[in-house]
């Protein structure tokens, strides 16, 4: 059955890379930017496939459509 | 963050610094910090007009020699196609620093004055002969239009009778009239005439003009002539026309003469013996064969001319605005003729000051003196120019935050986020992984021939979409992504994974539902929506949650980036007077709504006792009647009690905001007066002077501290700081409101965007599809191409620029109005490089 519980897995997986490219961001003129730029996607990423997600999971409506004449 | 590096968190840390520059070497280290490009010079002399600094002589003459440089470009811009320019990277550099500089620009300066001497000459004589030339040519055109009308005359001499009075003649003298009647026979005819030129379009007004004034009795003749004639320096065509006025008696030619000089006509003298006017004829024509020939040699001359000038106009170009902008900021510093020093001061990043001596150095090497500029900080209390470090990449981003306004000294700065949360919202808005590919397409190709398209001249539209190609290479990237999500390919559909609806099989022609078969579509929106005829219901109302959740996600970080400038600027007292009641008002209840609106996806409604519940009536409800929930439709137990605290704690934060700072001020303000000090910087409290301090103002660094008094204090009146206060929390609590609506334009964008690709689609390539055979094949290939074409011009530039400049009002008004200060103002060093940038 579907359950809302995958996107706290992927929240999991997100948090471990954010970690991993807080971490990997070489020394450098640019690492602020690198760090902030790998969050920031992250946490956007995440955020809109989350809502798609979790907008399917218990889906009030069913899609209809009009049966094709055959 | 370590300070190792320059980010784009926060501008650079400025550093007020002296330079006190011996004479000999001040236009070389001058020259050197131009090249280095970070430092900003401050008028030391701003009592001290324009016409009456040091260096105003100087200044003078780099004006002329730049006029005479200008003069050479202008001429060469008119014939540019014959005359090449030759760039500034392949000419020999010409050296004005070291001890020949001087030297240098003397030459340079009767060099130039050389060729403009030359020039103007020639440009004169081209113009005299050119005169010339134009009035030989109108001459011959008279002189061949009116053999015309001297040929029909003559052919009908006979029929002409001549006058048979003469004006003097005495009436009654019958014998003389005899005479004179027989003499006639033999007497050339005697036509009296003015004959030239006049521009076509006064023509009309000339012949009317000569009518009433001759009181009707007007023998004019004109012919066009064909060819125009064209001014060499402007470059207008004016038409001509040949006149020829017969009239009689000196009274008359003389005032046909007056009028036609005042038209502006041209009145050539004109024989009327026809082997007179042949013999001008010919020697016009001898004329304009040699004025031809000396015009052409003067021509090559002036070219040739202006092909020198050409090989080292651009160094030229580029050592004049040099040495302008060098004298330019001498006069800028303090002169002082005893010491036979300059004092500079001026703004430089912190870290950037060893960087400079080296640069000072460097400069006394080159001038082979040995007496070294001297560099020291300076402290003061001034506030420091912006200056925030950033490359090609995050050029673009912060010139999005800049055109907002300039960040305050050392304030967080929001360009940093926006390279990601800019993109990202644009892309929410223009979800379709094809048109998300096609931007970013065009985006690479930008990049991978960046260097080319930068040195090429791009023109004002191409230019700015080639300086924003990274922010538009990022918009592609999130669109394609955001359009995974959509599941919309140029309004068409993916499947990649297994669908979470099974259709029922069809029996006659009803409506079919599906059924839910107990998978949820693991990425993005499930392609069985596509073609429902509720699709657009389900959409919808996904949409808009998801608007209201992006933004209040992105409001509420926006708050949060208060707290690192509240910190760094040591107003610690503003984190519990402004930011941690913004939150609480924020949180409570859009906050609540967010969390609303995840809960009710979780809970699974077929199961539930209860009915779904709307969130928005839930959300009126709660302001509107607080306490009350009708427990068919409540959200979770408890409901009702949890939304009036959230009111409550929702309401208390607004007299909170209201009065938390005014009253910290109030406080300071009498623990300041307490101490026995009054008016006086009443914002910055008593002045706790450290040793140091003291120490260096007595060593003579007083002077900073000394004029930073003269910079205006905004007096922080009391009454100010209310009025300020209140204003800012209305602003706050309305803004949540409205800022939190204005998201909605994620989701109307949005789904706009989604009907016209799929209309555009439907009414082009959906037409054509079914067609068979060649004619099929044709058809397909035409609508392709339209749709493409429309696909780029509405789709993705004209729906991009929209979705662009909502992205951008989403970042300027609803993320910067929480925290973004924007009261800074930018730092201009002085740098050569700018200069060609300008150019």
């Amino acid at each position: 059955m579907s359950s809302s519980l995958p996107t706290l897995f992927i929240l999991a997986i997100a948090v471990a890379l954010g970690f991993v490219g807080w971490f990997t961001t070489p020394k450098g003129p640019n690492q602020t930017l690198i760090r902030t730029s790998v969050l920031l996607t992250l946490a956007c990423c995440y955020l809109m496939w989350t809502v798609t997600y979790l907008a399917q999971v218990h889906p009030l409506e069913s899609p209809k459509r009009a049966a094709m004449e055959e | 963050m370590g300070d190792e590096y320059s980010t784009l968190f926060r501008s650079e840390q400025m550093s007020l610094v002296q330079l006190i520059v011996p004479t000999e070497v001040a236009h070389d280290t001058i020259a050197e910090l131009g090249e280095l490009g970070n430092v900003q010079f401050k008028d030391l002399n701003p009592d001290v007009n324009p016409f009456q600094r040091s260096f105003v002589g100087e200044v003078r003459r780099i004006d002329e020699m730049a006029r005479r440089v200008r003069f050479f470009a202008n001429e060469i811009e008119k014939e540019k196609d014959l005359i090449p320019i030759r760039p500034l990277y392949d000419s020999a550099p010409l050296v004005t620093v070291g001890p020949r500089a001087a030297q240098t620009i003397d030459e340079l300066d009767v060099k130039l004055a050389e060729h403009e001497a030359r020039m103007s000459q020639m440009n004169k004589s081209y113009k005299d002969l050119s005169d010339r030339l134009k009035e030989l040519i109108e001459a011959r055109h008279v002189l061949r239009e009116t053999a015309v009308f001297f040929d029909r005359a003559a052919a009908r001499e006979t029929e002409v009778r001549p006058s048979l009075d003469d004006s003097s003649a005495p009436l009654l003298q019958h014998d003389d009239r005899e005479h004179q009647y027989s003499a006639a026979g033999d007497v050339q005819l005697d036509l009296e005439f003015v004959a030239g030129t006049i521009d076509r379009t006064r023509l009309s007004t000339f012949e009317r003009v000569l009518w009433r004034m001759l009181r009707g009795n007007l023998y004019m003749n004109y012919i066009d002539i064909q060819e125009p004639f064209v001014d060499p320096e402007t470059g207008v065509e004016t038409r001509k026309n040949v006149f020829i006025i017969f009239a009689h008696g000196d009274m008359l030619l003389s005032r046909i003469r007056k009028v036609a000089s005042s038209m502006g006509a041209t009145i050539y003298p004109i024989d009327a013996n026809a082997d007179k006017r042949a013999d001008s004829m010919r020697e016009v024509t001898a004329r304009l064969e040699d004025l031809q020939i000396v015009l052409y040699n003067t021509g090559t001359n002036r070219r040739t001319e202006l092909m020198t000038i050409a090989e080292s106009l651009a160094s030229w170009q580029d050592v004049v605005a040099k040495e302008k902008l060098i004298y330019e900021t001498l006069n800028l510093l303090n002169y002082d003729v005893r010491r036979k020093t300059l004092i500079a001061e001026g703004w430089c990043p912190t870290r950037d000051i060893a960087q400079i001596q080296l640069a000072l150095r460097h400069a006394t090497e080159e001038s082979g003196t040995n007496v070294p500029p001297i560099l020291h900080e300076l402290r003061t209390n001034r506030t420091p120019p912006t200056y925030i470090r950033t490359n090609k990449f995050t050029e673009g981003f912060q010139t999005i935050m800049d055109a907002y306004g300039i960040a305050t000294y050392q304030e967080v700065n929001p360009g940093l986020y926006a390279v990601i949360t800019f993109p990202f919202l644009f892309a929410v808005m223009f979800g379709d992984i094809g048109h998300g590919f096609i931007i970013f397409f065009a985006a690479l190709l930008m990049i991978m021939f960046e260097k080319k398209l930068a040195k090429a001249d791009q023109g004002e539209i191409f230019g700015t979409f080639f300086f924003g190609r990274y922010i538009i290479l990022l918009m592609g990237v999130f669109s394609m992504y955001t359009g995974f999500l959509y599941n919309d390919i140029f309004s068409k559909t993916t499947h990649f994974f297994h669908s979470g609806w099974t259709w029922p099989e069809q029996h006659g022609n009803g409506t079919i539902t599906a059924a839910s078969n107990g998978h949820t579509y693991p990425f993005g929106l499930d392609p069985a929506w596509h073609g429902a005829e509720n699709g657009l219901l389900f959409t919808n109302s996904y949409k808009m949650k998801m608007s209201i959740v992006l933004g209040v996600i992105h409001m509420t970080f926006a708050v949060c980036l208060q707290v690192p400038n509240h910190i760094r600027f040591n107003r610690l007292s503003d984190i519990y007077a402004n930011f941690i009641p913004q939150m609480i008002f924020l949180q409570s209840i859009f906050g609540y709504l967010v969390v609303c609106i995840i809960y009710k996806w979780t809970i699974d409604w077929s199961k539930a006792s209860t009915q779904p519940p709307s969130l928005l009536n839930m959300l009126i409800g709660m302001v509107l009647s607080p306490g009350s929930v009708d427990p068919d439709s409540q959200l979770y137990r408890g409901q009702a009690t949890v939304q009036v605290i959230l009111l409550l704690m929702a309401a208390v934060c607004v007299p909170w905001l209201l009065i938390t700072k005014p009253y910290l001020q109030y406080k300071e303000m009498q623990k300041t007066h307490g101490q026995g000090y009054i008016g006086l910087g009443a914002d910055e409290g008593p002045r706790t002077a450290e040793d140091v301090t003291l120490e260096g103002e007595e060593e003579g660094n007083g002077r900073a501290i000394v004029e930073a008094n003269d910079e205006e204090h905004e007096q922080h009146d009391f009454s100010e700081v209310v009025v300020h206060q209140v204003i800012h929390t209305i602003e706050f609590c309305l803004g949540c409101v409205s800022h939190t609506a204005s998201y909605l334009r994620l989701w109307a964008l949005s789904l706009a965007h989604a009907q016209l690709s799929e209309v555009l689609w439907d009414m082009t390539i959906a037409n054509v599809l079914g067609m068979t055979g060649l004619i099929g094949l044709v058809a397909k290939a035409v609508v392709g191409v339209l749709w493409l074409t429309m696909t780029i011009g509405i789709l993705c530039i004209m729906e991009g620029l929209s979705a662009f400049l909502h992205a951008l009002r989403l970042h300027w008004v609803e993320a910067n109005s929480k925290h973004y200060e924007a009261g800074g103002y930018s730092f201009a060093p002085l740098s050569f490089a700018r200069l060609n940038e300008k150019q």
